[in-house]
């Protein structure tokens, strides 16, 4: 689908979920509908580009969710989607999607072993795991960065690398500083393969 | 199948560009600004903001000791991210912040609670909040706002006017994402006094561009250099009797738990240099020396604990408070990251005697920080003296403003 659908098909999406009155989570599901368009019916992405939600730090999608609506991060698809929504709102769609299974996408790659080792021999040297831990799922508001799709890695690394991306804080822009596509593209690929 | 294209596009660019097809090992990893100096193997980052309103009954207002006879209370809630705070002369108290990009206006009603708005939005880091008459002034990171009769039109807030150039600070990319967000003071001589911090957490630089207090006319003409060698100030005022620029300062990190401290800085004459990088909290910086003598700089006027976060101050020139605090400095301390058990989350109060000199450093707000725990439930960012002596603590966790009071 192109994003322009995504979009036609989300706004639709969201014109049909009843206002829910539950608490966290199972209200954060009814709100998720919407979502599911583009980020994937169980949070797993199956869109380029797209970032999977499922087992992603309630945290971080809070945070990012916050930057996106006040327009600090810039991300046209999602602006009609993130207008309206209360803080409340955002805190129990974000207790919802990690809460779901982390998962690979149907259209994974298949694992190419030289690439992925390349990758792997970056996450020491680079510290990655100080602030996303030994598991690299993350913490707060540090994201998980693995069973992630390859293609949403790219991009947000090469954002953070460019300038494009800044998060809450420029930790993120610092981590990945002279790093080459080719060093991108073989982290991404060794953290989509990785639990 | 886009995956691919994607890569079939790397790999063509690798053969264009040779520059590119270097191997993986041998890519140098230049390390970035905040990190330099930082051990292998640490584990510290900063911790998480909340970015979204806390209820009011999640609000740590019984948390606060005080020494006898002060009362804590809610002065106004659910700002998220609320930090610096600026009184307009009919009484709304302004408050930015950083992240969220917010400038908040808090009024009262009749009935005497609080009224909350939100008056700017989808600012980058407006920290620096300053009232210049009527005029509302936003400094955010490399772009300067003023906003005329402000309280007029709080509900309308007109467009502002774009200062930026005249006041030309270094890009956020000079700075490289480091120490660009401001702290901002209007001084009785009509001056706006500011900070530009550093590029790096501890690095070389240009002793005219970087690490420095400066101060401007409102218009951003005649920019004067105050104070050189200044890490990281987020937090000034001038002193109400002897009209002495002073301000808290941020030290390095990734040099230990205990080392150096956050400092007091007072400033005597504009222009003289308090020494960073080669010195922290007046000893020697243990890689960037360089073979100076700390005495060549001004030493600090107080130190005030490693890491704690030193930020906003105040010297208290209200009445209601009894005569002791009489144009004392208050100092919000939000509290560390880089050290491993926690330090500051409070208010501290500088005794400052008739010479300018500091006698000594007093806990005032404290009861945030959970030491058996290593937890916070707060962090206090700025505070205000408002008319009736009364002063405000902002605490930046919860998006809350504290106001304490006394009483005999
Ligand atoms: C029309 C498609 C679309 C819809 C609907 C949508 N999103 Fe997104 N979302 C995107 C795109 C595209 C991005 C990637 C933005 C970028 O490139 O920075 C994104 C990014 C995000 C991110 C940042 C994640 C990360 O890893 O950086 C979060 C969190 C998010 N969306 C949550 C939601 C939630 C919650 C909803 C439902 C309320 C939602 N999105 C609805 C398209 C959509
Ligand atoms: C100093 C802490 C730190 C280090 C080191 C670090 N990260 Fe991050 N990372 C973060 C934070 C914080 C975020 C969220 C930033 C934001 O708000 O956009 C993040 C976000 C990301 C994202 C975006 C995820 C998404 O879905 O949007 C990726 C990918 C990522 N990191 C990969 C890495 C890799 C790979 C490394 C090592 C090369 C690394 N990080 C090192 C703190 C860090």
């Amino acid at each position: 689908m192109t994003l322009r659908s995504l979009v036609a098909a989300a706004a639709l999406a969201a014109a049909c979920v009843a206002p829910a009155s539950a608490q966290d989570k199972v209200r954060g599901a009814a709100l998720a509908q919407v979502c599911g368009v583009c980020h994937g019916a169980e949070g797993i992405s199956r869109n380029r580009e797209i970032p999977s939600l499922a087992g992603q730090q309630a945290g971080f999608i809070t945070v990012q969710m916050i930057l996106i609506r006040e327009g600090i991060r810039n991300v046209p698809a999602m602006r009609p989607f993130a207008a309206g929504l209360a803080d409340k709102d955002i805190e129990d769609l974000s207790a919802y999607f990690a809460s779901l299974a982390p998962g690979f996408p149907p259209d994974i790659r298949p694992r190419d072993a030289a690439q992925a080792d390349r990758g792997q021999a970056l996450i020491g040297p680079r510290n990655c795991a100080v602030c996303h831990q030994a598991s690299l799922h993350g913490r707060d508001q540090v994201p998980r960065i693995t069973s992630q799709r390859e293609d949403w890695l790219v991009h947000a690394m090469i954002g953070y690398r460019d300038g494009t991306r800044i998060g809450a804080d420029p930790q993120m822009n610092g981590a990945v500083v002279g790093l080459s596509d080719f060093d991108i593209a073989a982290l991404a690929h060794y953290l989509a393969h990785r639990e | 199948m886009s995956i691919r294209r994607t890569l079939l596009g790397l790999a063509t660019a690798l053969i264009a560009a040779p520059a590119l097809a270097q191997a993986p090992a041998a890519t140098p990893a230049p390390v970035p600004g905040w990190a330099v100096g930082r051990p292998e193997g640490s584990t510290l980052a900063p911790h998480a903001p909340r970015l979204t309103v806390t209820p009011l009954d999640q609000v740590p207002v019984g948390a606060i000791r005080l020494p006898p006879g002060f009362q804590a209370e809610v002065f106004a809630h659910g700002l998220p991210g609320g930090r610096t705070m600026a009184e307009g002369p009919n009484g709304t108290i302004f408050v930015g912040t950083r992240v969220i990009g917010r400038v908040y206006a808090i009024t009262r009603n009749p009935d005497g609670t609080t009224r909350v708005r939100t008056v700017v939005q989808g600012v980058t880091q407006p920290n620096g909040v300053v009232m210049v008459g009527n005029s509302l002034y936003v400094f955010a990171i490399n772009r300067v706002l003023r906003f005329d009769n402000i309280e007029a039109n709080l509900d309308n807030v007109p467009a502002p006017v774009e200062l930026t150039e005249a006041f030309g600070f270094p890009t956020a990319q000079e700075h490289g994402g480091n120490h660009d967000w401001k702290f901002t003071t209007l001084g009785p001589d009509g001056r706006i006094y500011t900070n530009v911090g550093v590029k790096c957490n501890i690095c070389e630089f240009d002793r005219d561009r970087f690490a420095l207090l400066v101060s401007f006319k409102p218009d951003g003409s005649d920019r004067r250099i105050e104070a050189r060698g200044v890490r990281n100030s987020v937090g000034m005022a001038i002193h109400p009797v002897t009209r002495e620029l002073w301000a808290t300062n941020h030290g390095r990190d990734w040099a230990g738990n205990d080392w150096p401290n956050d400092v007091l800085l007072r400033v005597r004459r504009s222009g003289e240099d308090h020494g960073f990088p080669y010195c922290g909290g007046g000893t020697a910086d243990p890689q960037y020396n360089a073979g100076r003598n700390c005495n060549e700089f001004l030493p600090p006027a107080a130190l005030l604990g490693p890491h704690t976060a030193v930020l906003g101050m105040r010297f208290y020139t209200g009445t209601m408070f009894p005569e002791q605090y009489r144009n004392q400095a208050f100092i919000a301390r939000r509290g560390s990251w880089n050290r491993e058990r926690l330090s500051g989350f409070d208010v501290v109060v500088a005794k400052i005697d008739a010479n300018g000199n500091v006698t000594g450093v007093e806990e005032f707000l404290t009861g945030f920080r959970d030491d058996a725990n290593q937890k916070f439930a707060d962090r206090p960012v700025d505070v205000h003296v408002m008319r009736d002596g009364s002063l405000l603590v902002s605490g930046e966790q919860t998006g809350t403003i504290y106001r304490i009071t006394y009483r005999r």
